[in-house]
């Protein structure tokens, strides 16, 4: 078991470093060059621009340029081309945001989608089944900002409540409950858009892992016992339709990073996926290079957390 | 079932719980009645945050809309693009001149033109009146002792890899004596005006290897090109003297300065600060406090736009001098490397600003908002509105939803939401236009474009009406010629050019291409074709694209289209001269310099005249305009080249788009009477169609007003 954990460790460890080494080269051979370099400023000279290159150290092989960016992340000292402000806190305070964007999304897409997913496998081929059949490939298939638009203009119109932002401007001295609330309220939104395609996926996930074990012999077993059909569903066959989606816990990490980068847009969300969104299009390549090796590093832990859930989870499996 | 009935329950109960907060939040209705601060605060909506708000830092639209709350420059302009005084209460414009002796050339009289033997003779002519050019001009002259000097100049120079790396070169100067002028106002004309004591040749072949070394003697080729400026044989050193306004204070209390003005000018050229702006400064030679409210400038040369820089904030020298970085420096615990390239743009100044303007600082969350308060000790009018939010919404859609349910009362609305905006009763629009134009440009490189006929003939063929009715709505105005319609510079004479394709079609008879028989212009068997590109992600210029290519079409010329990403589009075609024709547009500034757009001299790789326009005639009207001081001469100067420049067509000139912003009609202009009541009017534009002017007077009122 120890030496298994070592050894994944170390695998990962030297995985990460080469993603940043292509992350790396990748960022750097797209075309175009941050913004503060801009030559098409008339009023800046090529001694001007020269001399920000310099500053920014875009002028050093990139080699150089890879050693220099890994220094200053390992001492914390990584700026911010755009604003020269400390990338680290920067990342930090837009995680904060994000986080509970992302736990009520999560929490909505996982208690939504075993229910729906159960009920439709139990009545398969009952109007039930057949209509969220049908409104999961419909939600699949519409487009998660399209759908965002239509909400935001059905709710406005119909409520006319702001639901735009992290919070209501002007009740800065309101009492705490409503504060609480009024954040709370621009939670629901945007956190329903960005589960809605999770639900619709995960609940045909749940429902074809159902289907399978349902037609499995100790079902049968459990049936010909002459055990309630509801002990028979939940006791019986759900824990083991579950086993799957005990490792899927470990690949929710990595979507704290990069899940809701187009929701954060459409609903003025200052989120992590929003900085990192910012930084690509100001080509702020400390700021994107971070975010990506961020990334990285929790979907690399991911795997290795759904691989000790799996062994934990399911006595067939050992770990090696 | 407990699990059945935990499946069924735990999701209920979640969305109960979110749901339920409805309940909470005010709606827009209620907000406004039981929150009167509402009606004191100003919310604007903004596709960008703010990037660094430091005056001299920032390059970038919405940071400098909130450094210009938060700070005051020396001037700024008035409601007719006149500059004015802030900071500084008036100015005045002298100068003075400089001429080296030459010794071993003889003056017309005979005698080496010593520096004695030039005062003497100077002086004989003006008490003689022998010169009456120099009259009321000519105020004193005096003879400065020879002297040497050692500059550090930048080269761009390719190191290793052959990316290009600042690498600096010490120059050693002798100068020689030299005869110094001071003169009641700035005369580019001024050397030219002694003519009969000097003549032509005495400005000419000045032997520079026996005044120059250059250290590194491999550079010396390099630095070449600069010697005139380095040692120019007449000089001409422009002087303005601010005088500042007392009693201002900045928003901590810290009196406002004469130490502020210099500051603010050393921070901008320490390379350490990276500031985006060095080129609007370079032109000054130093900057002396006369005394703590009089700033005197010295500029190396003529460059009459210089004084617009002056329109920048001003920073506060106690919190940012070296004592204040060396506090933040150890108080923040940084290591040795990051100390020593620690510059203002590190300080965390840059998230909290202060300055002396009308709005101070109070709060900034990233990508969400900036919040700021008005400033009660202002020197001027102090804002009606109390609170000042700017707030980030990246999406045009939603920025539309907000400012219909009230949550932010302004935002750039689009061409296409003004039709719908005008048929609403509660709001008041206006239109104003912009500083930007539209154009297509040819590659003057490329034969095909060569004669102006047939850039005047792709000009007639197109239909600028159809463009800004069925692309802009409406919103915009077809131009003529190189600068903002609403500007002094732009001559109104000017005739558009007609749309006329028979006459375009004539035109080009005359230069020779007839059509073929598939109907293509043809010349001695070439066929009429070029590549029209754009850059991607603007849907207008694409347009444009499409609507020219069938314009041509139909008078014979094939033209194909094709877009571009923006780097790729700089980097491979604009960049480097390899194009055709391109569908572009320019910003401009207020001041009526075209140097590095329309002059010759421009025209290299990553230059800004990339069509390559080359007319001597222009040139020289440019290098005039730019070294006049005297308004209503520049003035006389920029009808001249927009004349040239409008019967040369290196472009075609296409629309200025109108900006129309829309406000709710509750929003008023509060003027305040002698005896203290206010009185409200309609909001209106200045005559250059800018509504922000008046900003400090606006103010929400509860009900919609009668005027």
């Amino acid at each position: 078991m120890w030496v298994f954990l070592l050894r994944a460790i170390l695998q990962r460890l030297v995985l990460l470093v080469v993603i940043s080494m292509i992350a790396f080269s990748i960022v750097h051979l797209a075309p175009g060059e941050p913004s503060e370099v801009d030559p098409a400023n008339p009023r800046m000279k090529p001694e001007d621009i020269a001399r920000i290159r310099a500053a920014f150290h875009l002028d050093e092989p990139l080699s150089v340029q890879y050693v220099y960016w890994l220094r200053d992340l390992a001492t914390g000292e990584l700026k911010s081309f755009k604003d020269s402000q400390p990338v680290l806190p920067k990342i930090w305070r837009r995680f904060l945001n994000s986080l509970p964007l992302f736990i009520c999304a999560t929490l909505i897409v996982w208690s939504l989608s075993f229910p729906t997913g159960i009920q439709a496998a139990i009545q398969r081929g009952s109007p039930f089944d057949r209509t969220t059949t049908f409104v999961a490939y419909a939600f699949i298939s519409i487009p998660g900002f399209f759908l965002s638009y239509l909400a935001i203009q059905w709710v406005v119109d119909l409520f006319n409540v702001p639901i735009i932002g992290m919070r209501t401007f002007g009740m800065e001295n309101a009492q705490p409950a409503f504060r609480w609330m009024d954040r709370l309220w621009h939670l629901v939104v945007p956190s329903v858009m960005s589960a809605i395609a999770g639900i619709a996926i995960l609940s045909r996930y749940v429902r074809s892992q159902m289907l399978e074990v349902v037609r499995q012999d100790y079902v049968r077993t459990a049936r010909a016992k002459g055990l309630p059909e509801e002990s028979v569903i939940y006791r019986h066959a759900l824990r083991n339709a579950l086993l799957p989606f005990v490792t899927m816990f470990g690949f929710l990490l990595p979507g704290l990073i990069g899940g809701s980068v187009i929701f954060e847009q459409i609903f003025a969300w200052p989120g992590l996926g929003r900085l990192g969104y910012e930084a690509i299009l100001a080509r702020d390549f400390p700021v994107i290079l971070t975010i990506n090796f961020i990334a990285a590093a929790l979907t690399l832990a991911g795997t290795l957390v759904s691989d000790i859930l799996y062994a934990v989870v399911d006595p067939r499996i050992r770990l090696q | 079932m407990n699990v059945k009935r935990a499946l069924i329950l735990t999701p209920l109960i979640l969305l109960a719980l979110l749901l339920q907060s409805y309940f909470w939040v005010p709606s827009y209705e209620k907000q406004s009645i039981g929150n009167p601060a509402r009606l004191r605060t100003y919310i604007e909506g903004s596709i960008a945050d703010a990037k660094i708000l430091n005056p001299i830092l920032n390059a970038d639209g919405a940071s400098s809309r909130i450094t210009d709350f938060v700070f005051d420059g020396l001037l700024d302009m008035d409601e007719n693009l006149n500059l004015r005084g802030r900071l500084a209460t008036d100015w005045s414009i002298t100068e003075k001149a400089y001429l080296l002796a030459r010794p071993e050339i003889t003056l017309p009289d005979g005698s080496p033109a010593t520096g004695e033997r030039l005062i003497e003779v100077l002086s004989r002519a003006q008490a003689s009146g022998s010169l009456p050019a120099l009259d009321g001009l000519l105020l004193s002259l005096r003879l400065l002792p020879a002297e040497e000097r050692t500059e550090t100049l930048t080269l761009v120079e390719p190191d290793e890899q052959g990316n290009p790396s600042p690498t600096p070169v010490a120059v050693t100067i002798r100068t020689p004596q030299r005869v110094e002028f001071t003169l009641s106002r700035v005369d580019q004309d001024f050397f030219t005006r002694l003519t009969p004591l000097l003549d032509a040749a005495y400005f000419q072949d000045f032997p520079y290897a026996a005044h120059i070394t250059v250290a590194d003697a491999a550079l010396r080729e390099k630095v070449q090109p600069r010697f005139p400026a380095l040692l120019p044989v007449a000089e001409h050193n422009p002087i303005i003297l601010f005088h500042l306004r007392q009693g201002v204070r900045f928003h901590d209390g810290h009196p406002f300065d004469a130490g502020d003005v210099k500051f603010t000018y050393e921070a901008i050229m320490n390379p350490r600060n990276i500031s985006p702006r060095t080129s609007d400064y370079e032109p000054i030679k130093r900057i002396d406090i006369l005394d703590p409210h009089t700033v005197q400038v010295t500029y190396k040369r003529l460059y009459s736009p210089a004084i617009n820089a002056w329109t920048m904030g001003i920073l506060p020298e106690h919190l940012l001098n070296a004592a204040a970085m060396e506090k933040e420096m150890t108080e923040r615990g940084l290591s040795d490397a990051a100390r020593a390239s620690f510059g203002m743009r590190d300080s965390q100044f840059n998230r909290q600003p202060l300055g002396t303007g009308p709005f101070r600082f109070v709060e900034w969350q990233g990508d969400e908002f900036i919040h700021l308060r008005h400033n009660e000790g202002y020197w001027d009018r102090v804002p009606e509105y109390e609170r000042y939010y700017f707030r980030v919404i990246p999406e045009l859609l939603t920025q539309e939803v907000e400012f219909k349910s009230g949550a932010i009362d302004a935002y750039g609305v689009q061409p296409h939401q003004v039709a719908r905006y005008k048929q609403e009763e509660a709001y008041q629009s206006f239109s104003s236009l912009g500083f930007g134009y539209s154009y297509i440009g040819y590659n003057h490189r490329n034969p095909l474009f060569a004669d102006k006929r047939v850039r005047r003939a792709l000009g007639m063929a197109i239909n600028v009406d159809e463009i800004i009715t069925y692309l802009l709505y409406g919103e915009g105005e077809q131009i003529t010629g190189p600068y903002p319609r609403q500007t002094e510079w732009y001559n109104p004479m000017i005739q558009p050019l007609p749309y006329d394709p028979e006459g375009a079609q004539r035109l080009l008879e005359e230069v020779g291409w007839q059509r073929n028989s598939e109907g293509w212009l043809e010349k001695d068997g070439q066929v009429f074709e070029f590549n029209l590109i754009t850059n991607n992600g603007n849907l207008i210029r694409a347009n444009i694209m499409t609507i020219a290519q069938d314009a041509w079409k139909k008078i014979g010329i094939k033209c194909n289209t094709q877009v571009f990403e923006w780097a790729v589009f700089l980097q491979d075609f604009v960049n480097t001269g390899s194009f055709d024709a391109v569908v572009l547009g320019w910003s401009m500034g207020i001041d009526p310099d075209l140097y590095q757009i329309f002059h010759s001299s421009q025209a290299g790789p990553q230059q800004l005249n990339f069509v390559g326009y080359n007319s001597p005639e222009a040139d020289e009207l440019i290098v005039r305009i730019r070294q006049e001081y005297d308004h209503d001469q520049q003035r006389a100067l920029a009808h001249r080249l927009h004349q040239v420049i409008a019967d040369d067509q290196p472009y075609t000139f296409l629309y200025v788009g109108l900006a129309t912003r829309v406000l709710d009609k509750k929003i008023v202009l509060v003027e305040r009477e002698a005896d203290g009541r206010e009185r409200y009017e309609k909001i209106y534009p200045t005559k250059s169609g800018s509504i922000a002017f008046y900003f400090n007077k606006w103010r929400k009122l509860e009900l919609t007003p009668d005027f």
